[in-house]
């Protein structure tokens, strides 16, 4: 669905690159995941992907169209939902999405439906402009779903929005996903590229650390430990124990045959300090 | 063209819910009105009568000579005329006592009935009579109020600036709210998207300037001599809306730059008037100018093809400079 091979992008002609020799392929039907911190080149990386940023050096292809040259034709076959809430504050809800919806060549999704989606059906005639943060990203967010896209690209599709809300959004990527959408998501909340991704990139400093699946970075970066929290004489001891080393097998054997554990769990490596053992920065 | 439809609809939608916008759609309306309001005290500088259309062929034509003279079919629509806000004197010719009856309201200029007096009574007279006071006319060569003409002419000129200016808020409000991006990534071109957003703009400069030309009662002018004039012109406004539009998100900031479209216009319209014709060429830089110079023509009824349509090719190829001079910036501005 995305090819990209050699790409480097500059702001200023001469200037440092701000995505620098960046290759990667996002296959049909996954969710990739775009992760690194604020600089790193992701939003840039996106814009040129969505072709708001114009192709300088490198190859990349998206949805079968060079982008090069985008025709505008390929915006029917993908959706942008934007970290920034953009929609039109003098205009309800509903006109927000009726408006987009006429710039499409193709058969666009009912604005009540999408309102109902996100939990906005009952502010549908009020006025964006009247709309709380959160709101207005739910808007946008839906927005990008009005062509039924085949290619989606969402920048921080739950950053600023309440668990309840967040897991919502999460669920409605994972049911598009489930269609057969495909989802470039750039973030830099582990958790959300940890819960969604099939594949995940690590970029900084415009350059692509490494891709793989989490599962995989999990197993090749984390530590086969065990934390554990029990009783012993009446005073609550922690331990942390290697599940390769006989004698901390052993140890765990015993503690667990007592059978007074209060807490026990893997130390898996989270995506965040598997970002940090191999990119040497953090992910803020 | 739908989608060029869908952006000038909603900026429609948008525009009547901001009463800045509302504003600048009604102000020519207004200035309009305002005009009118003060016409018939500057038009009663010529005195106007008003007469029965049974009235003898030859005292028409010999009125007509003097005087504005209208028609009524009888005297209760004398009355009714007389009675309006203007000063109008009626006439009626007795044939009985083949003498004059004038009608006055009561509050006409002091002196005027006077002249009119001494011009009825001079009626019929022979060459050879000799009066007391010989009433005579000179032609200065106005047709129509100064105020109606200048008034007009500088309302229309500011009705394509204000064009300007809606294309210019509207711009604001998409950086304001940062939706160019949200547009960029839709399957409507650049092209369509700056002819839906500018036709709003050109609109209200066209219907603007009838709505005055109407309001003002210019009669049979040359519309299409008018239209071209005004197309020609509203570019350039349009142009410098997108110019400054682009580039700012905050409304009283960019009217505020708007503002500079002011100087070229008022330095075109007062030089045009004021200047001496030798001293022209230093004004010849503004497409406001050669503008003014067409629309006064028009509203004159003196204009030409080939001189409105020189004007106009000299406003759009002054349009093509500063379109070129500002095209990296205005698409730099959408992105």
């Amino acid at each position: 669905m995305i090819n990209v091979n050699g790409l480097y992008h500059a702001y200023e002609k001469g200037g440092p690159f701000a995505v620098k020799n960046a290759a990667f392929k996002v296959e049909k039907g996954e969710i990739f995941g775009f992760l690194g911190p604020s600089g790193a080149g992701k939003s840039t990386t996106q814009g040129i992907l969505t072709g708001l940023l114009p192709l300088q050096k490198g190859e990349v292809t998206v949805a079968g169209c060079d982008m090069k040259k985008p025709k505008r034709e390929i915006f029917n076959k993908i959706g942008v939902s934007f970290e920034q809430s953009n929609v039109y504050g003098k205009l309800t809800a509903r006109e927000n999405l009726n408006f987009y919806s006429k710039l499409f060549d193709v058969n666009t999704v009912d604005a009540g439906t999408l309102l109902k989606l996100v939990g906005l059906d009952h502010v549908a005639d009020k006025k964006a402009g009247e709309f709380s943060k959160g709101m207005k990203h739910r808007l946008t967010f839906v927005r990008s779903m009005l062509n039924k896209p085949e290619l989606w690209f969402l920048d921080e599709p739950t950053t600023g929005l309440d668990p309840a809300i967040a897991s919502q959004i999460k669920d409605i990527i994972k049911e598009e996903n489930n269609k057969g959408t495909t989802v470039f998501l750039t973030t830099h909340n582990m958790f959300v590229a940890d819960e969604l991704c099939d594949r995940v990139a690590f970029i900084i400093d415009g350059e692509i650390k490494l891709i793989d699946s989490p599962r995989n970075l999990k197993l090749k970066y984390g530590e086969k430990m065990v934390s554990v929290e029990h009783n012993e004489d009446g005073k609550l001891v922690k331990e942390q124990l290697s599940l390769i080393i006989k004698e901390d097998q052993d140890r765990l054997k015993t503690i667990i045959s007592r059978g007074n554990i209060e807490i026990m769990h893997t130390k898996e490596a989270t995506l965040e300090e598997i970002f940090i053992k191999v990119t040497g920065r953090g992910l803020k | 063209m739908k989608k060029i439809l869908t952006i000038i609809g909603r900026d429609i939608k948008s525009g009547t819910r901001d009463w800045l916008i509302i504003y600048l759609s009604i102000a020519p309306i207004l200035f309009a009105l305002v005009i009118k309001g003060l016409m018939p005290g500057v038009e009663s500088t010529t005195l106007n009568v008003v007469m029965q259309h049974d009235t003898p062929a030859d005292i028409s034509e010999y009125m007509e000579s003097y005087f504005d003279v209208e028609y009524v079919s009888d005297l209760e629509a004398m009355n009714d005329r007389i009675l309006r806000l203007d000063d109008v004197y009626g006439v009626v010719y007795d044939s009985n006592n083949e003498g004059f009856e004038t009608i006055m309201q009561g509050n006409e200029s002091a002196d005027a009935h006077i002249a009119l007096g001494l011009i009825l009574d001079q009626y019929g007279l022979s060459e050879d009579t000799v009066l007391p006071v010989t009433v005579e006319f000179s032609d200065v060569g106005w047709e129509m109020s100064p105020l109606k003409l200048y008034g007009a002419n500088i309302i229309i000129l500011f009705t394509t600036v204000l064009g300007g200016m809606m294309i210019l808020l509207n711009l604001v409000e998409e950086k304001m709210n940062n939706t160019l991006s949200a547009v960029n990534v839709s399957p409507i071109t650049r092209t369509e998207f700056i002819i839906g957003k500018g036709s709003l703009g050109v609109l209200l400069a066209l219907l603007g300037s009838i709505a005055v030309i109407l309001i003002l009662d210019f009669g049979s002018i040359n519309y299409l001599m008018l239209l071209t004039s005004l197309l020609a012109i509203s570019f350039i406004s349009a142009i410098v809306g997108f110019g400054i539009g682009v580039v700012n998100d905050e409304p009283i900031a960019a009217i505020a730059s708007m503002k500079v479209t002011f100087v070229p216009v008022l330095a075109s319209i007062f030089g045009s008037m004021y200047l001496p014709e030798k001293w022209h060429f230093i004004l010849f830089w503004s497409p406001f100018y050669w503008a003014y110079n067409s629309i006064r023509d028009i509203l004159l009824k003196t204009a030409q093809w080939n001189q409105i349509l020189l004007n106009s090719f000299i406003i759009l190829v002054l349009t093509a400079i500063l379109f070129f001079t500002l095209r990296k910036r205005i698409a730099h501005g959408l992105k």
